[in-house]
């Protein structure tokens, strides 16, 4: 153990004192978060450039009110309030007499205006638009430009254009709009956990919100942050056991230490690098969280089973890694098993999302009942507000802890042999003969 | 007791026999010189010593035990090919490999024997930066800083120039003298010569030579000739009694049939050109392994 000891501490330290892996712990949340982090920052960073939109209003109806709204948005809305800074652009309208005679050939005139860049888009608002009938091409209002699907006016049209139709409606009806604002009053269900009964008071504890923050995005990102760890050291532990097989380095070693003391000190060395950055993440995540003011998200209760499982998960993957590593004889060879070694990570992360959504489902249950992926699919349940039964919690763990011996044992052997053959290809066939013959 | 003891090792990968029923003897306190062609068994052999790998029958006994790795800590090893962290620092690395072996720091000893093999300038540079030399006598003292009983020396020599070469020999003879059992393996017959008190050659596998340089060369008998001439090998065809030539350029060496008369050598060596020097010796070690190993050799003797 002393000399497992003294190597973990050599490979500990060549780890975490290199610039690779400070900038590492820095980039590896941004890559992984990086889509979200990204959109916040360039959420407001919109084309502000103003944009002229033409409206052939068939119905002759509704195009007014688009008019007023386009200038009351104008006037409102695209400046910050603070700076007074232009945030958004303004529209310009631009009403367009129906062509009754020729309706395709005004359609193509006004497209040919905006490919020119004359306009942004055009609206053709059908004629039965107020009280649609049995003819869908008579109340249909269609939007054309260059990229209608992504198009935050088409987007904004909605409101004013359906505000103006109900306003028409009503007063056809001959109601009074004032009359009736609870008629568009819109009622939300509110999403609620289960009423509990505290243990040491026998009180009744009333249920608590959710929200899909805590039932999406929590669970997420805990099993993101198991993710993050797998990867941060198990591909390094293939490269690392390839490289000083290469370079000779493990003859040397197999001179002062047995095979398995070897595996073993590079395995735990992986572990205590991925403790470090996982605290670094955690605690710091805890702190910004709760000077955000959300400390309530925040899963304590599944943190001791994050730690547990992170351990069984690098040293199961690890001494995979380890084993297969060993099998190779250059580069390329460890470039070709980066893949295989992943894949036990990578499947949880391809089914995780019917697992969030359904975190009782049979699918769900078996699957993070399957040892190699227990460490995320588990964890993921047990991050969700209503956790998990604690016997698949138990048999997850016992599962996990039985693969990962067998792990341990099978990489070892296989880490014994290979490691000083060389010139030998990785074969499947030969990994799994050292494995069970040693 | 025996420093390290081997009996009846056999060692085989796949199909191929790498070493088949091998014994000898180590005494303690010996230099004992490992030689034999490439892929003849030599690394093989050192590698079950250092129980890297198992011998699949056979039984290996380092400084009296026999058990598996019991005596790990008080042999070492350096393999051929040299094996160093590139990004770790001279002294450093030292310290790691003592500590490793020893479990107590090792400040004292890596900073005497960077001394002694001039290196203390670099003790705080990184290994990536040493010259090859420099990166062998390194790897040299971190196969002794931990103070071993045996040190196995594969190849220690092996791309070393000559004043390297001396500095290492002389730390080799140096841990001799304090009582270690040096076993090393080399191409260098005459480095066997000069250093080694046991002489093992294994060849395809199978010892073919064991004991001391005398009593291997009395083995082959006082069969050479070793001349110098005005005309060189140009001089010595066909002599009588004469069945191979080996001219190694300013010197040549003539080996002898059982029945040869030295005398009528020499007069018809004297007849053709002007003789420097004619010694009647036993053969070279160089000589008896290219007998044994090389093209034209007749059968493969059982030391």
């Amino acid at each position: 153990m002393r000399k497992t000891l003294r190597l973990v501490r050599r490979e500990y330290k060549a780890a975490v004192k290199t610039k690779g892996f400070i900038i590492g712990l820095v980039l590896a949340p941004i890559f992984m978060g990086g889509g979200l982090i990204a959109f916040a920052v360039f959420k407001d960073r919109v084309d502000t450039t103003d944009k002229a939109l033409a409206i052939v209003d068939r119905s002759g109806v509704v195009a007014q009110a688009v008019v007023e709204a386009a200038e009351n948005r104008n006037e409102n809305e695209i400046r910050d309030e603070k700076t007074g800074k232009k945030v958004k652009p303004a529209y310009a309208v631009e009403l367009v007499e129906p062509d009754q005679t020729d309706l395709e050939n005004q359609r193509l005139e006004l497209s040919n205006r905006v490919r020119r860049g004359e306009l942004h888009a055009f609206l053709d608002i059908g004629p039965g638009i107020v009280h649609p009938g049995d003819d869908p091409n008579a109340s249909r209002i269609a939007y054309y430009a260059k990229n209608s699907a992504m198009d935050d006016m088409r987007r904004w049209l909605g409101w004013p254009i359906n505000n103006r139709l109900r306003q028409l409606r009503l007063a056809d009806a001959g109601i009074d709009e004032s009359e009736v604002k609870d008629l568009f009053h819109w009622a939300n269900v509110e999403g609620m956990g289960l009423v509990s009964v505290d243990v040491a008071s026998g009180d009744i504890q009333k249920a608590k919100k959710t929200n899909e923050i805590e039932a999406i995005l929590v669970p997420i990102v805990t099993m993101m942050l198991m993710f993050l760890m797998v990867m941060m050291s198990v591909p390094g532990m293939l490269h690392s056991v390839m490289e000083e097989k290469t370079q000779r380095i493990a003859e040397v070693l197999l001179g002062s230490i047995s095979p398995f003391e070897f595996m073993m000190g590079k395995l735990l060395a992986g572990i205590a690098v991925s403790l470090t950055s996982s605290a670094v993440y955690l605690i710091g995540g805890v702190l910004v969280i709760r000077h955000m003011g959300f400390q309530g998200y925040i899963p304590y209760a599944v943190l001791p089973w994050f730690f547990v499982y992170m351990l069984l998960a690098i040293l199961m993957l690890g001494a995979f890694a380890a084993a297969l590593g060993a099998t190779c004889s250059e580069p390329k060879d460890a470039q070709s098993l980066t893949f295989p070694i992943l894949v036990p990570a990578l499947i949880p992360m391809f089914t995780y999302f019917p697992i969030v959504r359904e975190p009782m489902s049979s699918f769900a249950t078996w699957m993070s009942l399957f040892p190699p992926f227990t460490p995320f699919l588990m964890l993921l349940r047990q991050a969700t507000p209503g956790g998990v039964p604690p016997w698949q919690a138990i048999a997850g763990l016992l599962g996990v802890i039985a693969f990962t011996l067998a792990f341990v044992w099978a990489g070892g052997r296989v880490f014994r042999v290979a490691l000083l053959l060389q010139g030998t290809p990785p074969k499947l066939g030969n990994i799994v003969r050292w494995a069970l013959r040693g | 007791m025996d420093a390290v003891c081997l009996q009846g090792v056999t060692k085989t990968f796949g199909k191929t026999v790498a070493v088949s029923d091998l014994s000898l003897a180590v005494p303690p306190g010996s230099v004992y010189g490992f030689i034999g062609p490439n892929g003849s068994g030599k690394t093989t052999t050192l590698r079950m010593i250092m129980n890297i790998l198992y011998p699949d029958r056979g039984r290996i006994m380092v400084l009296g035990e026999s058990r598996r790795g019991a005596c790990l800590d008080r042999l070492s090893y350096m393999p051929e090919e040299r094996g160093l962290y590139q990004r770790m620092k001279v002294r450093e690395l030292l310290e790691f490999h003592g500590e490793l072996k020893t479990g107590r720091k090792v400040r004292r000893q890596a900073d005497h024997w960077l001394e002694r093999l001039g290196l203390t300038d670099w003790a705080t540079k990184k290994v990536e930066t040493l010259s090859k030399g420099m990166s062998q006598k390194l790897q040299f003292i971190a196969t002794v800083i931990s103070e071993p009983e045996v040190v196995i020396l594969d190849e220690p020599f092996a791309g070393l120039d000559p004043v390297n070469a001396e500095v290492i020999r002389e730390a080799i003879l140096q841990l001799q003298s304090q009582g270690v059992t040096i076993v090393f393996s080399t191409h260098d017959m005459g480095v066997a010569e000069t250093m080694c008190d046991y002489v093992f050659m294994i060849f395809r596998g199978r010892k073919v030579l064991d004991g001391t340089l005398d009593s291997i060369q009395s083995r082959y008998g006082t069969d050479t000739i070793r001349l110098r001439t005005n005309d060189g090998a140009a001089a010595l065809e066909n002599l009588p009694g004469i069945e191979k030539v080996n001219d190694f350029g300013r010197m040549q060496e003539l080996r002898m049939t059982p029945d040869c008369d030295t005398q009528a050598v020499l007069t018809a060596v004297m007849s053709r050109t002007r003789v420097h020097s004619f010694d009647i010796v036993r053969p070279s070690l160089h000589d008896i392994f290219v007998r044994i190993a090389g093209p034209e050799a007749r059968e493969v003797p059982h030391a």
